[in-house]
């Protein structure tokens, strides 16, 4: 009995030992996939970039994020441009890569979401920015995001507990977050379940802290 | 003679195959209160939102205390506006208040007036809120500067969208059914405020269904009938028994 305790002591340490890398993955990702999007959702207003981002999202939202990090940790480093080339240093870490994976895959979903709440700004809200004068930056600054933004929060807020659990994938391609360290006792011990369940556990903790702080933010713009 | 705020030449407009504005010639000087008054799709929305160009006309030319934006013509005949700069200017000199007051939703009553001041004329923060306080009181609204539009009743809704006009010191204010969507208890606050404003002078179009308002309160009577301005002339002659006999038609039903 002692004996299992320690061992699931040691597991419990092993595993808050590769939060970090959980939580720097998550939330670099989700810095650039919402940037990114934003990008896209610009990208959208203008006659060149419409195409540009439907197809963007048209190839990232419609293929596994398996494949999209399989494709640039195993596929890209096979690029001899890459190989050779200065950016090398960065396709050589699991860690970037799936950074790009997650940052390209989630962009495609969160320019969806935010697609969907620029549509829903009502006009009159609009309208009353350019009946007084607002040009089109002020109009956007002072009006559109900040409606949009509001609009937006409830689906915003699941895309990125979608992407904290996705980040899980990164295992695959070496990187040794919380599901890598998980896999690598568990090959070692072969103790699974109890294993499996204090590595649930740690994505069950960040979501439900990412889920109370995006409440917390909801109420505080539902005024 | 007063000056001229406003001079609309050949306002024309269609929306596919439906010309809703067919030629309209208006002219306002400081101080007019106009009531345009018509049947329900004969073009009254439409030609007030060419005005400040929430809608482009097809063709025609505005011009309003003294800015204009004019329209220039592609190949197609398609029009737009030669110069964004131009436009902004032009509607910065108007104010409009809405049908469903259109009160920014995210931003509290306060922030509400002072945004157009500060963020369109350049006025300090401060000073744009003490004239915001001073306003509020005038729209009977003082005391309401922190609450949220979604807690106001619609008629405190209208009278902070009033203000909310108000705070650039328009040339020109543009009032499309301004209490068309209010309970008919809340109604008359909203006209006395408006009347008000009338009786200091201040230049009004105002899209309006209030008979009696119209009688009483404006300089003239502007009858808008299948995109065109079919007759008009003071309140006293268009509801005496001298106006045309399709606006007093136009009345009797
Ligand atoms: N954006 C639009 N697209 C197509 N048709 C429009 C549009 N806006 C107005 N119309 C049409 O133009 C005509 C005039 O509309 P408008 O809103 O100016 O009438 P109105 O005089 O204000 O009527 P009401 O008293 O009902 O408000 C109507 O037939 C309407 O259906
Ligand atoms: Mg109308």
């Amino acid at each position: 009995m002692s004996e299992e305790l320690a061992f699931l002591a040691a597991t419990a340490l092993a595993i808050v030992r590769a939060l970090p890398i959980t939580l720097v993955l998550s939330l670099s990702s989700a810095i650039g996939a919402s940037m990114l999007a934003a990008v896209l959702v610009a990208a959208q207003q203008t006659r060149i970039g419409r195409p540009l981002a439907h197809v963007w999202i048209f190839v990232f939202r419609g293929t596994p994020l398996l494949l999209q990090m399989f494709m640039v940790y195993y596929g890209v480093a096979a690029l001899g441009p890459i190989r050779h080339g200065v950016l090398w240093p960065l396709f050589r870490d699991p860690l970037f890569c799936a950074w790009l994976a997650l940052t390209c895959c989630c962009s495609a979903y969160i320019a969806e979401v935010l697609r969907a709440a620029l549509a829903a700004v009502p006009t009159g809200q609009i309208e009353a920015a350019k009946a007084c004068g607002m040009g089109r930056g002020t109009r956007v600054r002072r009006v559109i995001m900040p409606q949009m933004l509001r609009l937006a929060l409830p689906a915003y807020g699941n895309e990125l507990v979608m992407l904290i659990k996705s980040t899980s994938l990164a295992s695959t391609i070496t990187v040794v977050d919380v599901t890598g360290v998980a896999q690598l006792v568990i090959a070692h011990s072969y103790r699974t379940i109890e294993v499996f369940c204090l590595a649930a556990a740690v994505y069950l903790a960040l979501t439900a802290g990412l889920t109370a702080l995006l409440r917390r933010i909801e109420r505080g713009l539902a005024q | 003679m007063t000056e001229t705020v406003l001079r609309v030449r050949g306002i024309t407009k269609s929306f596919g195959a439906r010309a809703v504005l067919r030629g309209i010639d208006l002219d306002a000087h400081r101080g007019d209160v106009i009531a345009i008054l018509g049947g329900s799709g004969s073009g009254k929305s439409t030609f007030l939102r060419c005005l400040n160009l929430l809608e482009l006309p097809d063709a025609g030319t505005i011009e309003i205390a003294g800015a204009a934006a004019p329209l220039v013509h592609d190949t197609q005949g398609r029009a737009r506006i030669a110069d964004p700069r131009a436009l902004n200017d032009l509607r910065a000199k108007t104010a409009m208040v809405f049908q469903n007051f259109n009160l920014w939703t995210h931003m509290t009553v306060l922030d509400n007036i002072v945004a157009a001041p500060v963020h369109v004329h350049g006025v300090p923060r401060a000073e744009a809120a003490d004239r915001a306080q001073a306003l509020l009181e005038k729209v009977g609204m003082a005391g309401f500067a922190a609450h949220w539009p979604r807690q106001l009743s619609g008629g405190q809704q209208q009278r902070v969208a009033i203000a909310r006009a108000l705070a650039t010191d328009p040339d020109l204010m543009l009032f499309d059914e301004p209490t068309s969507a209010l309970d008919p208890e809340r109604v008359r606050e909203v006209l006395d405020l408006m009347r008000a404003l009338a009786d200091e002078g201040r230049t009004m179009l105002i899209v309006t269904h209030e008979m009696a308002f119209a009688r009483d309160v404006s300089t003239r009577v502007v009858h808008v009938r299948d995109g065109v301005i079919e007759s008009m002339g003071p309140p006293a002659l268009m509801f005496g028994a001298d106006a045309s006999p399709v606006f007093r038609a136009f009345l009797s039903h």
